[in-house]
């Protein structure tokens, strides 16, 4: 506890990331893990067809990117996806996350299993499934006005977020003293009044945690809104996809970088709030 | 059941992330209708159909105005989707049809969707532009009347090569399914029938009614080949090809047309053994939300302006006589984009020849791809 | 986990239903009922060009255990297998090193870490794609110090090099693996910091004193008790690898189809949907035997 942090011009035995051997594995992984990504950033803004050399400053595939009508609307498909389907995971793995928490019946088991099968089902397999269901079983109709025909992929999104949601409320829930219910019990507060005011307080954090988790996965997915978009439901990811398959210029990187700027600035805010010491505390929770 | 939770644990404190979450979520919301501006209200056309239509057509295929040339002609917002390859569209089609209007299938696969059922007779009342065309694709043999299809090009498969690194123009298809001469810098495209009846033509067989005793023989070359191919392309062959990550490659002639315009390197030859003529058609898919809106899209792509402006982008050969009459020396002297009349010769169309045949080819190109 | 707040549903039956209805039936119909019907599909066989009729044969499962598939699934583990375990080997000194650093770098490591993971897979893929290529930045970078070495060489008079030979680093299963090892990379080093975390430090310094050098340290006290930590992260690596599509079908060549590439082909052009649900079965059968072998494993540890 007290090795390090107070010996600062001496090193103790344990501060292993002094010796440079360390130093020289975490930088070399972090060149490993950023160098193609600050590559793709800085390309993007290559004055060049072909991607190698460097030709000038220019922001003209970033113009091209705002200017592409059908990638302005996969971006505003991917993100009306991700709030819906982030709102109604939340409301069901709170829901689920309570119901596991609290109490106790016959098929218990049964249920955790069933809802540890997104987590574990390869994203390919519920793919297909969801594919077959929606164009063979139950026909999402096509020509339902917007929002309304993304409504397939929002169901894809939720039904392998929720469970993630889940299983973070349910850990934060664990926490949670049951003393304080049974004082608003006491107090006179119905059962429902109890949730509201004392367990979702306590749940907040986790109900965060959870939503910008659900946020996020459904932004990036891309195997399960393959299979599952049509030519009026293209995400960015699937998008995106398709401008690599086919024509890759610059304007996938321009795109590319959008999409990462937001998604860091996303997790950015996230952990801001969170506030940044999150190896601090590192025996809670 | 192992704890995946360590994966996303985050440190819970502050009570303020929940409303935060619900402000940018609202805010998403908010900007992606800002985004999306016309989503909430529809735009209906004077046919009464909503002023869209949903385009499925391969990559590099329309001209660069094309799209925005109709909408100021129509009104009529397109959309584009990619496939790659015909198996492609037909799995999609298959499926159900999740809103496309136009599609341009090749023609076995004209022959394969009306037999399934997924496009429907085309109304010739509302597509006067229809004698533009030459007349010998005002009726084939696949489409008789073309009663389903419209031709939008016609194409050969061939060899796309730098000159610079092969040893002379590769006039056989040895080098691409045969030989490992050019290892490691080879590129196939991927679809089954195609391969399988280009194989068949190497051997000296016809493209039709390629004998079953063949198939055997067709599925060890590639398997053979396999090694000495660098990857099986899926209609960007050309990028491949002017990217220099390979040096021949099994394409079609106006792709190859394309990129050569932008490198000097760059040929394309039809092999002495002959290659396989087809014809992309424009067809409308079954439960197509917008039919009207198709066939005015279709009637526009056979303009004479619009069809050139669309020849001299993807260079390929046009079955459009008044288009023909439009374009300069340049295309119609073009090698590359019309074969010389000797290798034409050699050409024929393919044919779909039964499910259980095309199950049959699938199948053998899967294995050979998995093998 | 926390029984003691645990009651009986009976005690209030009215919330139970209540928190029961919506989790359930949403499981039923949009999770349970379409891999129910893929496994239907999977006993089924192709009718005409678009129907599918489920007459509960095997012949897909047979055909899928042919040694053409039987070799993809075995290569696909094998891919898992080797990207889980470099990626082990390069994670475990990094969570080493960020779990014993200061407490005010440790937040910034653990974000410089974890910052790719928030990043869209396609994305990462895409970017390695580029780097990787004939003409990418890789043989960009070795082509120009090739030149230079060139020019020093001749300007030396010490002979002369040939022109520079591109490396073959894309569509084949190196590329594979380097993307799959570069986009598991950051969800194996979460659960190893997270165990290592939890370790007691006073073990660690007592084995120094005791005169174990730095490695035997960590061989034998470090890794055994992070043990947790370790499977867990290969679980997180493992997993996601085994049925990884984007990356295989981006940067691989003709050999390097995995299982997920096949089901896709079957999905999206062969058109044979029945096999391809066999096959998908088939690698959720493989998930779960692993994910039990883990729990085996563990439970056996833990008795131990």
């Amino acid at each position: 506890m007290t090795v390090r942090g107070d010996s600062r011009p001496k090193p103790g035995p344990l501060d292993y990331l002094s010796r440079w051997p360390l130093r020289l594995w975490v930088g070399a992984t972090t060149l490993f893990l950023y160098a193609p990504l600050l590559t793709l950033i800085v390309f993007s803004f290559n004055q060049s067809r072909r991607n190698i050399v460097w030709r000038g400053f220019t922001l003209d595939y970033y113009v091209m990117v705002l200017q592409d009508a059908s990638l302005l609307t996969a971006f505003a498909n991917s993100l009306v996806i991700a709030a819906v389907s982030t709102a109604l995971s939340l409301c069901l793995g709170a829901a689920t996350a309570l119901l596991l928490w609290r109490f106790r019946f016959p098929f218990k088991p049964a249920l955790e299993g069933a809802l540890s099968l997104p987590i574990v089902v390869p994203e390919i397999c519920m793919g297909v499934a969801l594919l077959v269901f929606f164009t063979k079983v139950v026909p999402w109709p096509t020509n339902l006005p917007w929002p309304l025909n993304l409504g397939a992929i929002i169901i894809a999104h939720v039904s392998f977020s929720f469970s993630f949601v889940a299983s973070v409320v349910r850990a934060r829930l664990a926490s949670f003293n049951r003393e304080e219910e049974e004082a608003a019990r006491d107090l006179g507060a119905s059962e429902w009044r109890t949730i509201i005011d004392v367990i979702v307080p306590h749940m907040r954090p986790a109900l965060f945690a959870g939503g910008l988790l659900a946020f996020t996965l459904s932004l990036d997915d891309f195997v399960i809104t393959f299979f599952t978009s049509g030519p009026d439901t293209i995400t960015f990811p699937v998008k995106v996809f398709s401008m690599i398959r086919f024509s890759v210029t610059p304007e996938v990187n321009a795109a590319s970088t959008l999409l990462i700027v937001i998604t860091v600035a996303l997790t950015a805010i996230g952990l801001r709030l969170q506030g940044a010491d999150a190896g601090r505390d590192g025996h809670t929770g | 059941m192992p704890d995946m939770t360590p994966v996303r644990r985050q440190r819970p404190h502050r009570r303020s992330l929940l409303a935060a979450l619900g402000a940018s979520g609202a805010a998403a919301v908010g900007l992606s209708f800002g985004l999306d501006g016309c989503a909430p209200s529809i735009r209906r056309g004077a046919n009464g159909e909503e002023a869209k239509l949903n385009f499925y057509n391969w990559d590099t295929y329309v001209g660069k105005d094309t799209l925005a040339e109709f909408r100021q002609a129509t009104g009529i917002d397109v959309n584009m989707s990619l496939f790659a390859n015909n198996d492609e569209l037909f799995a999609k089609l298959r499926a159900g049809n999740p809103g496309f209007d136009v599609i341009v299938p090749t023609n076995e696969f004209v022959t394969r969707l009306r037999l399934a059922d997924l496009i429907v007779p085309l109304d010739h009342a509302k597509l006067p532009n229809f004698k533009n065309l030459l007349p010998e694709f005002q009726s084939t043999i696949f489409d008789p009347g073309r009663r389903y299809s419209i031709p939008y090009t016609w194409l050969v498969l061939g060899v796309g090569y730098r000159k610079s690194k092969v040893d002379g123009p590769p006039d056989t298809w040895k080098w691409l399914f045969d030989s490992d001469r050019y290892k490691g810098r080879i590129s196939l495209f991927s679809e089954a029938d195609d391969l399988i009846k280009l194989a068949a033509k190497y051997m000296g067989y016809s493209v039709r009614d390629v004998p079953d005793s063949l198939l055997p023989r067709i599925e060890a070359m590639f398997i053979r080949q396999k090694k000495n191919i660098r990857v099986f392309h899926e209609d960007n062959g050309q990028d491949l090809l002017l990217a220099g990550d390979v040096d021949i490659v099994l394409e079609y002639n106006g792709d190859i047309a394309q990129v050569m315009q932008e490198d000097d390197d760059l040929a394309f030859l039809v092999p002495r053994e002959g290659t396989i003529i087809q014809s992309d058609g424009l067809c409308i898919p079954k439960g197509a939300p917008r039919p009207d809106n198709a066939h005015r899209f279709i009637n526009f792509l056979l303009d004479p302006k619009v069809g050139a402006e669309i020849s001299n982008t993807i260079m390929y050969p046009t079955p459009n006589a008044e288009v023909l009459k439009l374009m300069p020396d340049s295309y119609r002297n073009n090698t590359a984009i019309f074969p010389p009349a000797d290798r034409m010769a050699k050409c024929e169309y393919g044919d779909f020849e039964g499910v259980e045949r095309s199950r049959l080819f699938d199948e053998l190109i899967t294995r050979v791809k998995a093998a | 986990m926390a029984e003691q707040n645990e009651e009986s549903w009976r005690k209030s039956p009215g919330l139970f239903a209540a928190l029961l209805s919506a989790p359930t039936m949403f499981m039923f119909a949009f999770l349970l009922a379409p891999l129910a019907i893929i496994w239907g599909y999977s006993f089924g066989r192709n009718q005409g060009l678009t129907d599918i009729v489920v007459d509960g044969t095997f012949a897909n499962y047979a055909h899928a255990l042919n040694p053409l598939y039987l070799s993809i699934l075995v290569k696909s583990f094998l891919f898992a297998v080797v990207t889980t375990v470099i990626c082990l080997l390069v994670g475990f000194p990094v969570a080493l090193a960020i779990t014993f650093a200061r407490p005010s770098t440790k937040p910034w490591l653990l974000l410089l870490i974890m910052l790719p993971f928030w990043t869209n897979l396609l994305i990462r893929t895409y970017a390695l794609m580029a780097v990787l290529r004939t003409q990418g930045y890789v043989n960009g970078l070795l082509g120009f110090l090739w030149s230079l070495l060139a020019h020093l060489l001749s300007a030396l008079h010490l002979g002369r090099l040939g022109a520079f030979a591109p490396l073959d680093l894309l569509y084949n299963n190196f590329a594979v693996i380097l993307g799959l090892v570069y986009v598991q990379l950051p969800f194996m080093v979460l659960p190893l910091y997270s165990a290592m975390d939890r370790l007691d430090r006073s073990l660690l310094e007592a084995s120094l004193d005791l005169g174990a050098g730095h490695l035997r340290t960590i061989l034998q006290i470090v890794a055994p008790l992070a043990m947790p930590g370790i499977a867990s992260g290969v679980m997180v690596t493992l997993i996601p690898s085994l049925g990884a599509f984007l990356t295989p079908e981006l940067l691989g060549g003709v050999d390097s189809q995995m299982i997920a590439n096949v089901i896709e082909r079957q999905f999206k052009s062969a058109n044979d949907w029945p096999f391809g649900a066999a096959l998908s079965f088939l690698l959720m059968y493989m998930t779960f035997a692993a994910i039990a072998l883990q729990a085996l494993l563990g439970s056996r540890r833990r008795a131990a």
